[in-house]
């Protein structure tokens, strides 16, 4: 996808979250872009890994530098916690630039950003996992055998939030059914 | 009786030390051929002193990663909390092992460069390789292999791969957070010792002072720290990072600082640059099938000194291949600058420099330009920093330094000295037309 085709659809997911209350951290951008490529099918081409807390993209931290530089985001340190994320007013006019993108993948930039805007960081991480899981195991792995997966490679997480994480991200999953192509 | 401990001297560190089997490894094949490939290219075209390799680099990137390891693992540098999550901290028998891995992987992080470093890695090498995947495959080598199981005990070959490459260059393998932490210490995007010992040296042999910073106070004040939390709940996340105390930060602003003017001023200067494209440009046409070879044995016998000879040849002799690129750079005579990034073109389009290069392209002929793009790569300047009253909050909130830090990114377009008037005249009557991008539906 072109480069600034991409920077239109990354702001406008950074404008929804904001809108939807999120901290909109680096964290959530990146669990938040995970299930716009992942699960809603937005064609981004981010290479994602599990990392050390969930499914995370080298190539999307170095987007998001870039987007620094074109002063199309930029941080807000917030006190003592981590910088939160913010489109800029320049941001607008890549966005009419990509007017037809957006309108075609507007609702699914809608759709991530309703389900997962209000989340905290450690939920995300939790919802994210459970769904690159999901993606691994197949649609024959029952709640509990892919709640075994995340302990396992997640061993910090306890098996009841594991199998919490897994039954929402089903649900997500059966939610954004409506907003994919047949 | 034989010594176990041997010191290298070093312009940076004074002294390296090393045992017999890191001593091994410094012999062996793949880490000998790094005295043979440039820390930085063809960067002595333009800083005469930028001769270093690849190999006394290496040396310095292991003598840092074990005083790292010892700082960030010292028992009072390690909380019970921490101790809970990463196991290898309560056992002395693990603790050791790890920190001779790391030592080895951080001597290996490099041997799978090609002959001039990053000059032509991802033109020319096939799909799925690079120089990290070389790497992987070296340290995993009969020849290695035979020295990690002659250590006692026994090295396993995947966590000297793990800690080399880190999680981004392996992406096939799963890290538990401790190795996520100790791949950190090494290609770590804020605090790996790679990029410590870099920039360190270049600064050194180039003759600038900005790459300098006082690595000795930063590695002292660095801890293994939990990210700062969100602000949106009351549950943070429960990542761990290497971070610094508070008496540390301004160290670590030094170091992102020294990074920001090295990238810049050296890294990103523009005739660097344009070398680096004509010899990219020359190994296309010399290398059979415009590739280098991924087999081992071929890679270890390909080093700079191989390249430099083919290109004097080749930039003398009009029939060889590669003569036109070969001869440029010998000759002095390489492309010019016709157009840099500048703030108010980004404004308009922030991919102004290809929107150049092609009107250019079409009107002047493809073979007369060459662009090229960079961004930085790496993220913010955000870590964990653990205050003087325990504390952990956000390096961003505390040091307006490290805010104010401007993100490289380069766009220059370079044109043949031939039609450089000409095409610098038809750029000025056309540069806004040229850079103003088109909606997309006009584009059909």
């Amino acid at each position: 996808m072109d480069r600034l085709k991409k920077a239109a659809l990354l702001t406008r997911l950074i404008k929804r979250l904001r809108e939807e209350e999120s901290w909109c951290g680096e964290t959530h951008v990146q669990k938040a872009t995970f299930f716009l490529q992942r699960l809603m099918q937005v064609p981004l081409g981010f290479d994602f890994i599990l990392y050390k807390h969930g499914p995370f993209s080298f190539d999307l931290r170095d987007e998001l530098t870039a987007l620094r530089a074109d002063d199309l985001v930029r941080l807000e340190p917030q006190g003592p916690y981590g910088p939160r994320i913010a489109a800029t007013e320049r941001s607008k006019y890549i966005e009419e630039l990509y007017s037809k993108t957006l309108a075609e993948y507007g609702g699914r930039i809608d759709f991530v950003a309703k389900s997962l805007g209000r989340k905290g960081v450690a939920d995300l991480e939790r919802l994210a996992t459970a769904l690159y899981i999901t993606e691994l195991a197949g649609s024959g792995a029952s709640v509990n055998e892919r709640a075994n997966q995340m302990t396992a490679l997640k061993p910090h997480i306890p098996p009841e939030i594991a199998r919490d994480a897994i039954e929402q991200v089903d649900r997500i999953i059966r939610e954004a059914q409506r907003y994919l192509p047949a | 009786m034989s010594r176990n401990f041997h010191e290298i001297r070093d312009p940076i560190h004074a002294f390296v030390q090393m045992d017999n089997d890191e001593r091994e490894v410094v012999n062996s094949r793949p880490f000998q051929r790094l005295r043979h490939v440039h820390q930085l290219a063809l960067t002595y075209l333009i800083y005469p002193a930028a001769t270093h390799k690849r190999f006394e680099h290496s040396l310095g990137v292991m003598e840092l990663a074990s005083r790292v390891y010892d700082v960030v693992t010292h028992p009072d540098n390690v909380t019970e909390k921490m101790k809970d999550r990463l196991r290898p901290l309560t056992d002395s028998d693990k603790l050791r092992y790890w920190r001779r891995t790391l030592r080895m992987a951080a001597l290996c992080h490099d041997i799978g460069h090609l002959p001039f470093s990053h000059a032509a890695e991802k033109e020319l090498l096939p799909e799925e390789w690079d120089h990290e995947r070389l790497t992987r495959e070296l340290i995993a080598s009969e020849e290695m292999q035979e020295i990690w199981n002659r250590i006692t005990p026994p090295l396993r070959v995947e966590d000297v791969v793990k800690l080399a490459v880190g999680p981004k260059k392996a992406k096939h393998l799963t890290f538990n957070d401790w190795e996520t932490i100790l791949s950190e210490i090494i290609v770590g995007d804020a605090f790996g010792v790679d990029r410590m010992d870099y920039l360190l040296r270049d600064s050194h042999h180039i003759g600038v002072a900005y790459g300098k910073f006082d690595h000795y106070r930063l590695i002292d004040t660095l801890r293994i720290l939990p990210m700062p939390s969100c602000g949106d709940d009351n549950e943070s996340s429960e990542e761990l990072a290497l971070g610094v105390e508070e008496g540390g930060i301004h160290s670590a602003e030094a170091l992102l600082l020294a990074r920001y003017f090295m990238y810049s001023q050296v890294y990103c200067h523009p005739v660097r640059r344009i070398y680096d494209i004509h010899l990219t440009d020359f190994l296309r046409e010399w290398l059979p099938d415009a590739r280098f070879p991924t087999d081992l044995q071929q890679h270890l016998r390909m080093t700079d000194n191989e390249v430099t000879a083919a290109l004097l040849d080749a930039a003398h002799d009009q029939k060889k291949r590669g003569h036109v690129h070969a001869r440029r750079i010998v000759a002095r005579d390489h492309f010019k600058l016709i157009y840099q990034r500048n703030p108010s073109d980004v404004e308009i389009n922030p991919e102004a420099g290809k929107a150049i290069f092609e009107a250019l392209c079409d009107k002047f002929g493809s073979e007369n330009f060459r662009h090229d793009r960079y961004h930085q790569k790496s993220g913010s300047s955000d870590f964990p920093v653990k205050m003087r009253d325990g504390r952990i909050v956000s390096s961003l909130a505390i040091s307006q330094a490290l805010n104010t830090i401007p993100v490289v990114s380069v766009d220059y377009v370079f044109a043949e000295r031939a039609v450089f008037n000409e095409a610098e005249k038809y750029l000025r009557q056309h540069r806004d037309k040229i850079i103003r991008p088109k909606k997309e539906e006009d584009n059909g």
